[in-house]
């Protein structure tokens, strides 16, 4: 495997690995695939374009307006369309329904305010790319592997050393001997959404750097939630690797059937991948309380 | 005059497509979000038989359903086994595999431009005769032992085990029913529109087929049709609200799911029985309204 | 060779030993108890003989044929019915067609049948109500056919439970703590109702109660259960004077 290949294997899966913990987050806790993720990074790209870089401001604030987005509509979304379902602990049914309404939503806002135009975020840099040895590595691409590198990190010590990460792994656990436990589930379930939506909008504002800014960017959602199967559902560092897998396998799978197929034969291996090994890399299979 | 029955054939193909993700989402409790993929399936193979194969427009509709069963079943095999959550995701993946295989096989498809030159050949009978078959298989279906033992699944996967129901079975035998009915609607369509390009076929219709199961409500069969007729109807007669259509959507659906969980219609279906019933119901109370007011 | 031969089950979760050395022979005609403090693994007893989980040593015979490693459903195909502790009655059906369930696997019309109402398929949805309506007879529940389960009372909807494990034609019926949430009324017809299904029914029946008049009154054989372990077996009356069975259940006497 060339040099190559692997610094952007590594860049590719570094994103994908943003996305697919923003959506295992949540998957963790309240146990179901949230399908307004990939709509929700779209919303906080836009919007991290229209605040902040539109008006020349630069990246450090246009992630910055995006992640503050992300966090804030996924709370307020958490309010209008998860909340009641919660806690009338109803069907599963009803998360799935509830995720995809909230998904057309924040596409439709996003259509009604741009229609169907591409938008670029300004560049950047000065420099595009930078050779090192070898190897050309694209400024962008190192930015969002380092950033993606310390979010993951930050995001891991939230997880293991703070009061609020130490509640996040309990409710996921067990809700109901959490909260007996004097653990405030709601607080915890916002907290989830409000660490989750941050990630979306990281993970947006990178995808809108990588392609363009449309609508249906967040349809590359589908990249993590390969990633979170590929790793085994439900867990955080399965999604990780998978995501850099699943990043590696597209860089190969382009330099050898080229762009236009590969999400073909990425979805053909998922799905080779869910037979030989249904429980994922890191092997979690929730199973059902008998 | 033609406009409006333009109109009604597209409303009544979709009702065939959700009478499909009815028995998938309603019946079984599983969403599949990549549903219009099939229906790409159905268009394209049934289109490209045609045109390019010179089949009979029967033959070609019977054997673009068969293909998509075929495709059904591959993409079913390795999920219905697990957890519910896997079968949304592996059809999402699946829905944008479709999309990039639709956009490259440009000599097949037309890629990107969209495959051109389909011949018309469904009218409005075809549309009626093909939605009234659909519900009344669907319906069939509901009422068979198929359709309580996904009943039961959806209610609950380990006392169905326990009952001795082969669940994965089960499961599949909905995904593959709902994916051939989608399929039909596939084909109607593009010997209806006479044109499809891949873009037509993403998720966001997927979803919009899962909203209108369940604005209707979700045990019902009849609820999904009646979903379909306004939700579908809906934005032909609010020309001028177009793009506000699925926030619309969205916060109707929000609603109900907040306030009224079990949709519109619950588990109401329309039949003979339930009618008479609800007659007897209505009865008593205006004989009731009639006495109080007697009274007063 | 026995009815049911459990030999030696052990099934653990992470560092917890659920079970461990589990062993019973049961014959038709015969109902054994199994009691225990909460935690003391009777259920998940239960759940490896139904094939839920997958005993981690040990084997499930079932009329001579190992049953061990079987998947669930077809489990229940060559002869087991339960009922859960938590009942778990299918939402969205009536009384009648939760016990039709149970018959549905047993049902033999096609896909076809499935989607047209062909004569094959009336006369087998025919035959099936029968059947359906016959067990809930037996049960007394015939008169609620048609309510939906999650309007019945506690009582009444166990008594559906037993009728939809009855339809899978058991030659073992494992109940799961049939009397929980039961007034002593209930638990009396309760007992009558176990009683004479396994006279009349003549297949084996466990039978995990909290309730010891309830368990002791009707039990040919008890197995206590303490900590995954099995501390005694014997008649009620050897089990009610083994001075381990007073510690561990009843509490240490001052």
């Amino acid at each position: 495997m060339s040099l190559q290949i692997i610094v952007n294997g590594l860049a590719t899966g570094s994103v994908y690995a943003l996305i697919a913990t923003g959506f295992s987050l949540i998957f963790n806790v309240l146990k179901f695939s949230n399908f307004s993720h990939g709509a929700l990074m779209t919303l906080s790209a836009f919007s991290g374009y229209f605040v902040a870089a539109q008006s020349g401001l630069g990246l450090v604030p246009t992630i910055l307006v995006a992640v503050v987005t992300g966090a804030l509509v996924a709370l307020a979304g958490e309010f209008v369309a998860f909340r009641r379902i919660t806690l009338n602990n109803s069907s599963p049914v009803y998360f799935f329904v509830s995720s995809i309404t909230l998904g057309t939503m924040f596409e439709g806002i996003i259509t009604v305010k741009v229609g169907a135009n591409f938008y670029n975020y300004p560049q950047f840099f000065q420099n595009s790319t930078i050779k090192f040895g070898g190897v050309v590595i694209s400024t962008s691409d190192l930015l969002m592997f380092f950033c993606s590198v310390i979010t993951l990190l930050i995001l891991a010590y939230i997880l293991q050393k703070t009061r609020q990460g130490r509640g996040l792994r309990s409710v996921s656990f067990d809700r109901d001997t959490a909260s007996l436990m004097g653990i405030n589930v709601t607080r915890t379930i916002q907290f989830t959404f409000i660490v989750s939506g941050a990630l979306a909008g990281l993970a947006g504002v990178f995808l809108g750097i990588n392609y363009t800014l449309y609508p249906t960017l967040g349809s590359l959602v589908v990249k993590g939630f390969i990633a979170s199967v590929i790793g085994g559902l439900g867990s955080l560092t399965g999604a990780i690797i998978g995501a850099v897998l699943l990043g590696f396998m597209e860089t190969i799978l382009i330099s050898l059937v080229g762009s236009g197929y590969t999400p073909v034969f990425t979805f053909l291996l998922m799905l080779v991948f869910l037979l030989v090994r249904p429980s994922g890399i890191a092997g979690s299979n929730i199973q059902e309380k008998a | 005059m033609t406009l409006y029955l333009s109109i009604l054939t597209q409303i009544l193909i979709t009702v065939v497509a959700v009478c499909g993700v009815y028995v998938l989402t309603g019946l079984t409790g599983m969403f599949s979000l990549g549903q219009a993929a099939f229906m790409a399936v159905g268009s394209y193979a049934s289109g490209i038989l045609v045109v390019k194969c010179g089949f009979p427009f029967w033959l070609a509709c019977i054997l673009a359903v068969l293909i998509a069963v075929v495709i059904g079943y591959l993409v079913g095999f390795p999920t219905v086994r697990l957890r519910r959550d896997y079968i949304s995701l592996v059809t999402l993946g699946f829905g944008e595999a479709i999309t990039a295989l639709l956009n490259r096989a440009t000599k097949l498809t037309g890629g990107a431009s969209g495959f051109i030159g389909i011949p018309r050949k469904t009218t409005f009978l075809l549309a009626l005769v093909s939605a009234i078959a659909a519900i009344a298989i669907v319906s069939w279906f509901k009422t068979s032992k198929y359709g309580r033992q996904c009943i039961a699944v959806r209610g609950d996967e380990l006392a169905a085990k326990a009952m001795g129901i082969n669940v994965p079975k089960i499961k599949m035998n909905a995904f593959l029913l709902s994916v051939a009915v989608t399929a039909f609607s596939g084909c109607l369509y593009a010997f209806f529109i006479t044109y499809v390009d891949p873009t037509i076929f993403g998720w966001k219709k997927s979803a919009d087929w899962v909203i209108m199961v369940f604005f209707g409500g979700v045990n019902s069969l009849t609820g999904s049709v009646v979903g379909a007729f306004i939700l579908s109807g809906l934005p032909e007669v609010l020309r001028s609200l177009d793009q506000y259509r699925s926030i619309i959507y969205a916060i109707l659906v929000l609603l109900i799911i907040n306030f009224k969980p079990s949709g519109i219609f619950g588990e109401w279906e329309l039949s003979p029985r339930n009618l008479k019933a609800l007659g007897e119901k209505l009865a008593k109370r205006s004989r009731k309204e009639e006495k109080t007011d007697g009274a007063a | 060779m026995a009815l049911l031969e459990v030999k030696n089950i052990s099934k653990s979760f992470g560092g917890l030993k659920a079970i461990q050395d589990f062993s019973l022979e049961a014959e038709a005609g015969e109902i054994h108890g199994i009691i225990g403090p909460n935690g003391a693994g009777k259920t998940t007893i239960f759940n490896v003989i139904s094939g839920v989980y997958t005993a981690d040593e040990g084997s499930v015979t079932l009329k001579g044929k190992d049953i061990t490693k079987m998947e669930q459903y077809l489990i229940t195909r060559e002869g087991m019915g339960r009922t859960f502790q938590n009942i778990r009655l299918f939402k969205g059906l009536t009384v009648l067609e939760n016990v039709l369930c149970a018959f549905d696997p047993q049902s033999k019309y096609g896909i076809v049948g499935g989607l047209l109402p062909t004569p094959k398929r009336l006369s087998e949805e025919k035959r099936g109500r029968e059947i359906c309506e016959q067990y809930l007879e037996l049960v007394g529940m015939a008169d609620y056919k048609n309510e939906r389960p999650e309007n019945l009372a506690y009582g009444k909807q166990r008594r559906v439970e037993i009728a939809r494990a009855l339809t899978c034609h058991p030659k073992v019926l494992l109940l799961d703590e049939p009397a929980a949430g039961l007034n002593p009324t209930e638990v009396s017809e309760l007992t009558d109702l176990i009683q004479r299904l396994s006279v009349d029914i003549g297949f084996a029946i466990l039978l995990i109660e909290h309730r010891l008049e309830l368990v002791m009154s009707i039990s040919h054989k008890i197995h206590v259960q303490n900590f995954g372990k099995t501390i005694a077996v014997g008649t009620p009356d050897e089990v009610r004077q083994n001075p381990e069975v007073i510690e561990a259940y009843l509490g240490k006497e001052e």
